[in-house]
């Protein structure tokens, strides 16, 4: 029998964009916007990419990365108040490998002209795989790829 | 504009039961004795019980208690490991509020001879104001005493 284990685990990010909720909000709603910032490394190349926003709606996002490895976000929407919030529980997988199973909660709060937003994530991560910090600087370079894509589009609207 | 907020918290829940990891693990999986000890009880009606037990399947239960507010568990299974681990992402709502969105893991390990450690984790986002973890901590104890009776039936 293999060894099972589960080690629980959070953190919290959080960024200040010059865009307004709605804008932020968008940017996680519809698949085409979220495609300019959800994405791997330079070296990743996206396999596979489906969304749907609705509570009890499932998204994925399946991508090789430059080793050859294939990882798996696989997620479910269970709370979306527009503009505010989006809960959503997900499964990463490296290759065939349940590496772990996360919540997380994203808060959008209005500040200045622009957003305020709040990450949180609560994690459950197994048998053995050490993530030693690599979900949570993964996530911070997500917001910042968030955060560039919300100023190219600010700047093609001028 | 709704006031909105979220509350993080977690908690985790330890019981031994003197029955085999197995048959622990089967008052989960099998959606036939799982709704005994989870949703029938005095003064509960159930509104609706529906499993489907397997990664990635959905789970739901509605119920009142003594014509009260409609109560509502949506479940969904993430992660099934046999006779030894579950984890599952639930939402609770009552009457049109959802109140939280958690994630559980419980893992069954072998205690003594032909016993079972069972250890609860729940990692919550409790939404507005309207559900603290005390009372969702309490409410799965409480679960936990009914699944310890079942097993003793």
């Amino acid at each position: 029998m293999s060894a099972r284990s589960a080690v629980h685990g959070s953190f919290t990010l959080e960024r200040v964009y010059d865009a307004s909720p709605a804008r932020v909000f968008q940017a996680w709603a519809n698949i085409e916007a979220k495609a300019r910032w959800f994405v791997g490394p330079a070296d990743w190349q996206v396999l596979e990419r489906t969304l749907e926003f609705r509570v009890g709606g499932r998204e994925r996002l399946r991508g090789r990365k430059g080793s050859g490895v294939i990882s798996t976000f696989d997620s479910v929407y269970l709370d979306i108040v527009p503009d505010r919030r989006i809960v959503y529980s997900y499964d990463m997988h490296l290759d065939e490998t349940h590496i772990s199973v996360s919540l997380a909660t994203v808060q959008l709060e209005p500040e200045g002209g622009g957003t305020r937003l709040i990450l949180t994530e609560q994690g459950a991560f197994l048998d053995g795989y050490d993530d030693a910090g690599s979900r949570e600087r993964g996530t911070r370079v997500l917001l910042e790829q968030l955060g560039a894509a919300l100023a190219r589009q600010a700047a093609g609207d001028r | 504009m709704a006031e909105r907020s979220v509350t993080h918290a977690t908690f985790s829940l330890e019981r031994s039961y003197d029955a085999a990891p197995a048959r622990v693990f089967g008052a989960w999986a099998d959606p036939g004795r799982k709704r005994r000890w989870f949703a029938e009880g005095e003064g509960w009606q159930i509104d609706e019980f529906t499993a489907d037990f397997k990664v990635g399947g959905f789970e739901r239960s509605r119920f009142r208690f003594k014509g009260g507010v409609p109560i509502r568990n949506d479940t969904t299974y993430h992660d099934i490991v046999p006779d030894e681990r579950i984890i599952f992402a639930y939402t609770m709502t009552i009457g049109e509020n959802r109140i939280s969105a958690s994630l559980a893991t419980i893992e069954f390990r072998p205690d003594g001879g032909r016993g079972t450690k069972l250890v609860f984790t729940e990692q919550g986002a409790f939404l507005d104001g309207l559900d603290k973890v005390e009372s969702r901590q309490g409410g799965w104890g409480e679960l936990l005493e009914a699944l310890g009776r079942a097993l003793q039936s």
